[in-house]
């Protein structure tokens, strides 16, 4: 097993420059996969965020009784759709008014509880349910309106936000795997085209090997193991650069987002979700390694013996 | 040990070899004349199972070689010492990883490899040259190399193609004695060879090809004896086992 290894690093010092050309094809490929990951990580957490944190609002009529308000909440609460139900009486809405507006306090102070409606926030499980939850709490006499807050400005706009929301999801999911395949895929071919040139140039070595009782597997492993090398780093370097990339922007990115956590705000978490993708990418890396190899491998003996 | 049934090779309408037949015993010294295109190296790459016969049976230790499956090839090589007529020594070794390579196909753990070549670097007086690559060496020493690859793992049988063709005289008859010596420790060896010369003062056994046709065996008789007295030899203990 040393002695492959170290045949196969002695291949690459040899030729340094079809090396090269492997390891760049295959880094460029981890550094659009490690991206594109931490994208659809990204949107994931989007999706998730809208989908966990109060998006409807039913404001209460003035002469909603507490009893009434009650019993809204627990059939609410009740409801395996629903999830996060709170109640924010007129108090509390004040409260948050003059939270928003504590650049103005004069804004705050020119108002009183009385001209807020007191309200019943909640979230759904799912972003699908929303449109038929907020047609029930409708119907309820006690709701005055209904709101989303994921578009404020009006409740006719609900049905885009979600599709919105779901359309680029779905979109960056497929153009991100389509992406990433394609280029794992030109990974797979530069791979098998520098070791099928491999194998050319040391068509009089393999023959040697073969006519001293060489077995195919003695021939193939150093340049198996060759295709190994090229994997590990090309991952490796691709994984560095755009974890490089990542840490730089991190920081303008969760300022941009504000409350949205489109990337973990722990440093533990952070490293975390790289190691996993590191992981992940090595594996994918010794399979196109290995499955690359083996057809250059069998392709070529075939036409070298 | 090495038996040749009736074989025949041919290459599309050219005919290299012509029902050959012959049978050479365990540590003979055999030596396979003819001219250049006689058919000698077809006859090397026979018994290595390179190439198959047309038609007829070679025998290697009691195995038909065409028998053999795929897997069992490496398997017989490792037993045969070949000497290449263009030495097919990997340039991009040096004269130690080249012999070495040799014992690293049969598996053998790398301390006592490295003992080995060594012993067989002194053998064929090439221990100074062992850091050196191929295109650095002589003709004759290209051919030394050659050899002690095939000498290191200890084969049952060396056969030797045109080991002198390249050679100056005197280097020839340098490796035909260390050829001899290899032979006095038992083993088995077939040197092909188209210099009449070479043999002329060497009383070994001479098989004769011409156009791919044997026509001379210095010694068949005598052969066929020992033959039929091995065989014999072999049902006698077969005989006293299954008695046993």
């Amino acid at each position: 097993m040393k002695q492959h290894i170290r045949t196969s690093f002695d291949y690459i010092r040899r030729a340094p420059f079809q090396a090269l050309a492997a390891i760049s094809v295959l880094a460029l490929t981890f550094f659009v996969t490690t991206l594109l990951v931490v994208l659809l990580y990204s949107s994931h957490q989007v999706i998730r965020f809208f989908e966990t944190r109060p998006q409807v609002i039913a404001f209460l009529k003035e002469d909603a009784s507490q009893g009434e308000i009650d019993a809204l909440r627990n059939k609410l609460a009740g409801d395996s759709r629903i999830n996060s139900v709170s109640y924010v009486s007129k108090e509390q809405a004040l409260e948050i008014y003059k939270e928003a507006t504590a650049d103005n306090p004069l804004l705050g102070e020119l108002v009183s509880p009385s001209i807020f409606p007191a309200s019943i926030e909640f979230s759904v499980r799912d972003l699908n349910f929303t449109e038929e939850i907020i047609d029930e709490v409708k119907g309820e006499s006690v709701v005055e309106s209904v709101d989303f807050t994921a578009n404020l400005g009006s409740e006719a706009a609900l049905g885009d936000v979600i599709q919105r929301l779901k359309n680029v999801t779905y979109y960056l999911r497929i153009g991100g795997v389509s992406f990433v395949l394609v280029l794992s895929l030109t990974s797979l071919l530069v791979l098998m085209v520098v070791i099928g040139m491999r194998i050319s140039m040391k068509k009089t070595e393999i023959e040697s090997l073969s006519l001293i009782g060489a077995t195919n597997w003695f021939i193939r492993m150093p340049i198996v193991f060759e295709a190994i090398n090229y994997a590990i780093i090309g991952v490796f370097a691709g994984w560095l650069a755009a974890s490089v990339l990542l840490m730089y922007a991190t920081p303008s990115v969760l300022y941009y987002f504000k409350d949205i956590p489109v990337l973990p705000r722990e440093t533990a978490d952070f490293f975390a979700l790289l190691g996993v993708i590191f992981a992940a990418e090595i594996l994918a890396g010794l399979f196109i390694a290995f499955l690359g190899s083996m057809i250059a491998v069998s392709r070529s003996l075939r036409i070298v013996k | 040990m090495l038996e040749f049934k009736s074989v025949s090779k041919n290459f599309g309408n050219i005919s290299a070899l012509t029902d050959i037949s012959f049978y050479i015993p365990s540590g003979e010294f055999v030596f396979i004349i003819g001219p250049s295109g006689a058919g000698k190296t077809t006859l090397l790459k026979l018994i290595i199972r390179d190439i198959t016969p047309s038609s007829g049976e070679i025998l290697f230790d009691g195995k038909e070689l065409s028998n053999l499956k795929k897997k069992e090839i490496p398997h017989l090589r490792q037993s045969i010492g070949a000497v290449f007529q263009d030495y097919k020594l990997i340039s991009g070794r040096t004269v130690f990883e080249n012999v070495e390579v040799a014992l690293a196909v049969k598996k053998v753990p790398k301390e006592e490899r490295e003992a080995r070549v060594e012993q067989v670097l002194k053998l064929v007086g090439l221990t100074e040259r062992a850091t050196l690559f191929p295109s650095q060496l002589s003709g004759g020493e290209l051919q030394r190399a050659t050899l002690a690859r095939a000498l290191v793992v200890n084969p049952k049988l060396i056969f030797a193609d045109e080991p002198t063709g390249n050679l100056d005289p005197k280097t020839a008859e340098g490796i035909i004695e260390l050829l001899l010596k290899i032979n006095e420790e038992g083993k088995t060896v077939l040197v092909s060879t188209h210099s009449k010369d070479l043999i002329g003062k060497l009383k070994k056994r001479v098989l004769e090809l011409e156009d791919g046709k044997l026509v001379k065996d210095s010694d068949p008789v005598k052969k066929e004896e020992e033959k039929e007295k091995t065989e014999d030899k072999d049902d006698k203990v077969e005989e006293k086992e299954s008695q046993k």
